[in-house]
């Protein structure tokens, strides 16, 4: 098992305010000195801009930014480097297949397929597109635990369909959607896959090539990197076809007043000058995390998540959302509700405690919705947590519920 | 907990999101204010009739957090019975009060102070003035 005492001791925020119990890891990652103090070294450094300078420096930032594609590449299986796009985050990642993969080739009475427990990143970009093409958005629906009706999603698969877009785990309850199956029967009727892997990348070990998916995103600042950079993944078949969406400087081969003629991917979807420090972090927090093996993370933080539950579990009138069964395969989030108090009234007093979680609809608000929820308050895990955070945790809320009662 | 915190859940407001004043669905009012906060997802109508310069049969539904049920509730308390300008002087002497303008006299009392401990938490002094500052805007566009 991994050793969270230790771990902690890698992240200068918890020397910094040894009492927070920070429990909103599904929100953003805290950062590890190596990330933090990477970042600072290049700047201090090593820092210009990329692609452009024909002096050392600039050769050796452009060096070392690009070799951080190499290293991502390795991390999530992608066959090579020309696969991997740098964008601001996961949404910015799905907006740019939804708008420069999809928008041309959709048209009037095509359907465009997400689930019902989707983050509004994985909802309104399709809808948008959808909208603006005639073509509909339809909705696999979940079961009152939040996990999908796969029966559901079977028979809305056809021919009209012509993208599924789906979470890997739901940042609302932690459900792990069945991706592998997902992208095979998909694959059946040639519908291509997005899938937003910004729950899991973390802590799952993710091979988008045994996965065969078409498109993965996820964000930097959710896998211990900094906030402004994140990853689409892309099959090279489909990234070659895709014209630009923003266009500018960074991403061109000729430019005449007549015509421009663009670079290759990944290239063509960086214009302008991009978040340069952000990748080289994101390489920092890659190395970070390559230390730990994703099996022995996945097993702490599924011990942590049983303890917390069985603990939750004590306390009346607490109910939690989602599957709380240790043989299911999980997220490290836990969303629950207390019965006389609403989530941010519990977020508030959790807060003052210095534990923090999120509270309200976690960006799911249709999901919320179809639940009946007003929202929930959301505890969710990381490597740096603890089982003695668990325990004071578990008493800050006895108390809400007393104080409340 | 705390005392910055029992300051905050004053008596007054637990009190107040347990047993909320008028609060009662009527779609068949006359009027209808909705207030929502998009942030928190926190949503309750107002609801009433008004007669003679008068609102009456006020009540109010909806879902929030403890402190913005309280302060609707605190609002259903006086407004029920009085006129648009009574109701228009004691909601922005609420508002005043949350935004310190405005001293805390003995006319009013320690319901509306409760909610003056809602401004020293993040995020939380939307809570207090949300339905207030929705019937505000409602009065300001029926005086136009």
């Amino acid at each position: 098992m991994i050793d969270p005492t230790e771990i902690r001791k890698s992240f200068p925020i918890f020397a910094n305010n040894p009492d927070l119990i920070y429990f909103d890891n599904a929100a953003t990652t805290q950062k590890p000195d190596i990330v933090v103090d990477g970042i600072c070294d290049f700047y201090k450094n090593d820092y210009s801009n990329i692609h452009r300078g024909i002096y050392d420096l600039a050769a050796i930032t452009t060096q070392k930014y690009e070799a951080v594609r190499d290293k991502v590449a390795t991390f999530i299986g992608a066959p090579s480097r020309e696969n991997i796009v740098y964008t601001s985050g996961t949404t910015a990642g799905i907006n740019l297949v939804a708008f420069a993969f999809l928008a041309p080739r959709l048209q009037a009475g095509d359907e465009v397929l997400i689930t019902a427990m989707e983050h509004h990143a994985n909802l309104i970009p399709w809808q948008i597109v959808c909208q603006s093409k005639g073509a509909t958005l339809k909705t696999i629906p979940v079961n009152e635990d939040g996990s999908l009706r796969r029966d559901s999603f079977r028979s809305l698969l056809n021919n009209k369909t012509k993208m599924l877009a789906i979470v890997h785990i739901s940042n609302a309850t932690g459900y792990i959607n069945p991706i592998k199956d997902m992208i095979n029967l998909a694959h059946e009727f040639k519908v291509p896959v997005l899938v937003d892997g910004a729950q899991s990348v973390a802590h799952y070990e993710i091979d988008v090539n045994a996965l065969d998916v078409d498109f993965f995103v996820f964000s930097g600042h959710k896998v211990f990197g900094p906030t402004g950079i994140g990853i689409l993944y892309g099959k090279s078949e489909h990234l070659s076809r895709m014209e630009p969406l923003n266009y500018g400087g960074s991403i061109i081969k000729d430019v005449r007043f007549e015509k421009t003629t663009f670079l290759e991917p990944p290239h063509r979807f960086e214009a302008g000058t991009t978040n340069i420090a952000g990748v080289i972090g994101l390489g920092y927090a890659i190395d970070f995390i390559n230390q730990f093996d994703k099996l022995k993370i996945q097993q702490y933080l599924k011990y942590l998540r049983n303890y917390c539950i069985s603990n939750m579990q004590e306390i009346k009138g607490l109910r939690i959302l989602g599957s709380i069964d240790d043989k299911n395969e999980n997220g490290a989030i836990i969303s629950f509700l207390l019965d006389k108090v609403h989530p941010h009234d519990v977020a508030t007093i959790l807060g003052v405690e210095k534990i923090a979680v999120r509270a309200g609809n976690h960006c799911t608000q249709p999901l919320m919705d179809f639940l009946e929820l007003p929202g929930t308050s959301r505890a969710s895990f990381s490597i740096y947590n603890t089982p003695y955070e668990v325990d004071q945790f578990v008493r800050a809320l006895e108390s809400i519920q007393q104080f409340f009662k | 907990m705390n005392e910055k915190l029992k300051e905050l859940y004053k008596n007054v407001i637990l009190e107040h999101n347990n047993n909320p004043v008028r609060f009662v669905k009527s779609e068949t009012s006359e009027y209808i204010v909705e207030a929502y906060n998009q942030i928190c997802g926190d949503r309750f109508k107002l609801f009433f009739d008004l007669k003679d310069g008068k609102m009456i049969n006020a009540s109010f539904h909806g879902f929030g957090c403890a402190i913005s049920k309280a302060s609707t509730s605190v609002l259903l308390s006086y407004i029920n019975g009085k006129t648009l300008e009574e109701v228009g002087q004691t909601v922005d002497s609420f508002l005043n009060i949350l935004d310190e303008q405005e001293e805390i006299t003995e006319k009013i009392t320690d319901d509306f102070e409760a909610f003056t401990a809602a401004k020293s938490f993040p995020g939380r002094a939307k809570c207090a003035t949300l339905t207030w500052d929705e019937l505000k805007l409602f009065l300001s566009k029926l005086e136009k």
